[in-house]
């Protein structure tokens, strides 16, 4: 196979990677401070599309500037969430907290397919298609600014979690509930604060593919369970962990696509998801948040 | 069921006939699991007489789809109710079941008859397969859940790969003209009877793996699996015995779904929508419990429907917001589910006899 095309599908694997671990680092950052498993956790990723959507559609407002609007509408959606539904679950067996979720995505699913219709719905605008040349390289715009974009959240959050205080109040809270509640960090004030930071995460990276990807009311499906495998892979509650395991995911499948048609290229990540839960559950990196 | 009763008064010196038989009755009101079978079988004989009420084949088909529910509801629950485990993508065993028949009877020519039965072999090696696979990794809870939930969608993507499966399109059973031979009928009162049949060995199966030693041990594997090794229950032997059961039974009513809907398609049965769909009765009904899974499913699938009928012309997604919501309020308000309402009432209803008891043998 000519070295363009095998230097192609790395980089579109790549900039796939970049949306699966933003997604992936927003379920992961939930995980790791509530120990929770969000199966609705895609949805947000298909509220960020729809938002995207309509703000364009309906006042003409280009994508970019829709991710200031969906950082707040998740951020908000996901706090409200996460006291209204999650914290009465925190303390109920594992099996009624991952139907709870598995009920909201559900619920959102529906409701979304109710008012926004099942077919699919793209934004059209010129600016989707245009990409830069680089030698024989074509690169996507949208997808070169998400993939940068995921880089540059990453370090932001890096940095949010290590530097600030609110930041520390997370990774404490993530450590020790008790101690952390001790030192006078108020808990429930942070978990809610995660879970928004971790829908609105998930949000950016919906209107950020919002320009390439026809949306539909179940597009979170096709993210949900890719999501759990790069979380899983770079370790449960480690995001600097799902950041890896989105580019690893991402190239797999790209390349899984290239020699396998790309129908069947999630068995590529199904595969590595299987092999992982089975021979190494805790994921490639040590628990470190 | 319910004789009238005679007054203690009249049966110490009424004939000693009617004192066993209310003794017999009143033997069961005071065992709750005994209750829970014998609603269970009332429930099964009113639906049996409801082709008497209904004429409708719509409604019918309701009917038959909320019996089939509460049969997979049963099959789920041996594995998520008493041995506790997460298996969140049920789905792969019925799938599996309804491969299995539609194969039979479309390339083979072999019956439902034999079909659905046979269902049950690879649904049963699939199971297994999960069991030995899991045991041998070591996979618990939530790694467990997030594994049967991979497999659904590998399976789905692998089975719509394979041509002699009809591929991505799925496969159909063409009619084959009234015949009890090949399970074809015109009217949908057969298929009831055989979906009521179902759900009787179901009921059965079920409440003989509880009242054995087997159930007992699934028990203690949910409520502290360390502690049950530790008193020598051989956690792999038994886990893999409930799974192959819930994987069994799940065929045959993933062989009986195909031959009633005459369409099996990889991303239906083996889709996250079905499988939700699928979970909601044994979880709302009250998991762990002998009439959970009908109660849910008499609860859910005829309101499901009856939203859908008045909504779907124009809006699609009513069935999942019900689903989901069911999902959401029950593990808010309800997590023991419709039964563990059911159960205070019942025991009220036993101190009471119990009293009664009491006073009579004064």
């Amino acid at each position: 196979m000519p070295i363009e095309i095998l230097a192609q599908t790395l980089v579109n694997g790549l900039f796939l990677g970049g949306i699966y671990a933003l997604v992936a680092m927003g379920l992961t950052l939930i995980y790791g401070v509530m120990i929770i498993i969000n199966f609705a956790h895609a949805e947000f990723l298909m509220i960020g599309m729809y938002v995207s959507f309509w703000a364009f559609t309906l006042f003409g407002i280009h994508p970019y500037m829709a991710i200031i609007l969906a950082t707040v509408i998740l951020f908000l959606f996901g706090a409200l969430i996460q006291r209204g539904l999650i914290e009465p679950v925190l303390k109920a067996p594992l099996l009624n907290q991952i139907l709870l979720t598995l009920g909201l995505s559900t619920l959102i699913m529906g409701l979304a397919q109710f008012f926004w219709r099942a077919e699919p719905r793209s934004i059209l605008i010129p600016f989707a298609s245009s990409s830069l040349r680089v030698g024989d390289l074509i690169l996507n715009w949208p997808r070169l600014i998400a993939f940068i974009a995921s880089i540059v959240l990453t370090i932001g959050l890096y940095f949010f979690l290590k530097k600030t205080k609110t930041g520390k109040a997370i990774r404490a809270c993530s450590q020790n509930r008790v101690a952390a509640q001790l030192t006078g960090v108020n808990v429930r004030k942070i978990y809610m604060l995660t879970f928004g930071i971790g829908a609105a995460l998930t949000g950016i990276a919906g209107v950020l593919i919002s320009p390439n990807y026809p949306m539909t009311p179940t597009i979170g499906q096709t993210f949900s369970i890719t999501a759990f495998v790069v979380v899983v892979l770079g370790t449960m509650g480690n995001f600097v962990g799902a950041f890896i395991g989105g580019l690893i995911i991402g190239v797999a499948e790209a390349f899984g696509g290239l020699y396998l048609g790309s129908d069947v290229r999630q068995v590529v990540s199904m595969g590595i998801f299987i092999l992982v839960l089975l021979l190494r559950p805790q994921g490639l990196f040590g628990r470190m948040i | 069921m319910t004789t009238p009763q005679p007054t203690h008064s009249e049966q110490q010196s009424s004939s000693s006939i009617t004192v066993r038989r209310s003794n017999w009755f009143r033997a069961i009101l005071l065992d709750w699991d005994k209750t829970q079978l014998a609603l269970s079988f009332l429930i099964i004989l009113l639906i049996g007489l409801s082709p008497l009420f209904i004429d409708s084949p719509y409604l019918l088909g309701i009917v038959i789809l909320t019996v089939l529910y509460a049969y997979v509801g049963l099959a789920w629950n041996i594995v998520g109710g008493f041995a506790g485990q997460l298996l969140i993508g049920h789905i792969s065993f019925f799938a599996f079941g309804a491969y299995t028949t539609i194969v039979l009877l479309n390339h083979y020519h072999i019956s439902p008859w034999l079909g659905i039965p046979a269902a049950m072999i690879p649904a049963a090696l699939l199971g297994a397969f999960v069991a030995l696979l899991t045991l041998r990794y070591g996979l618990k809870l939530d790694y467990f859940a997030l594994f049967t939930l991979a497999l659904m969608v590998v399976l789905g993507i692998v089975f719509s790969k394979i041509p002699f499966l009809g591929g991505a399109i799925g496969m159909w059973i063409p009619f084959r003209g009234e015949s009890w031979a090949m399970m074809s009928f015109v009217s949908k009162v057969p298929y009831l009877y055989i979906a009521l049949l179902l759900l009787t060995i179901g009921v059965v199966v079920h409440y003989a793996v509880y009242r054995s030693k087997l159930g007992k041990y699934m028990i203690a594997i949910r409520e502290d699996e360390a502690a049950a090794a530790a008193l020598g229950v051989n956690i792999s032997k038994y886990k893999t015995i409930a799974l192959c059961l819930t994987a069994a039974l799940s065929g045959m009513g993933g062989g009986f779904y195909v031959v009633y809907t005459t369409f099996v398609e990889p991303p239906l049965v083996f889709g996250l929508p079905f499988n939700v769909e699928l979970l909601v009765a044994p979880i709302i009904g009250g998991r762990g419990t002998i009439v959970g899974p009908i109660l849910g499913a008499l609860l859910n699938k005829p309101v499901v429907e009856m939203v859908r009928g008045a909504f779907s012309a124009e809006r699609a997604g009513t069935t999942l917001i019900i689903y989901g919501s069911l999902l959401m309020f029950f593990m808010l308000f309800l997590p023991r589910g419709v039964t563990g309402l059911l159960e205070k009432p019942h025991q009220k209803l036993r101190s009471y006899l119990l009293r009664k008891l009491e006073s009579e043998k004064e």
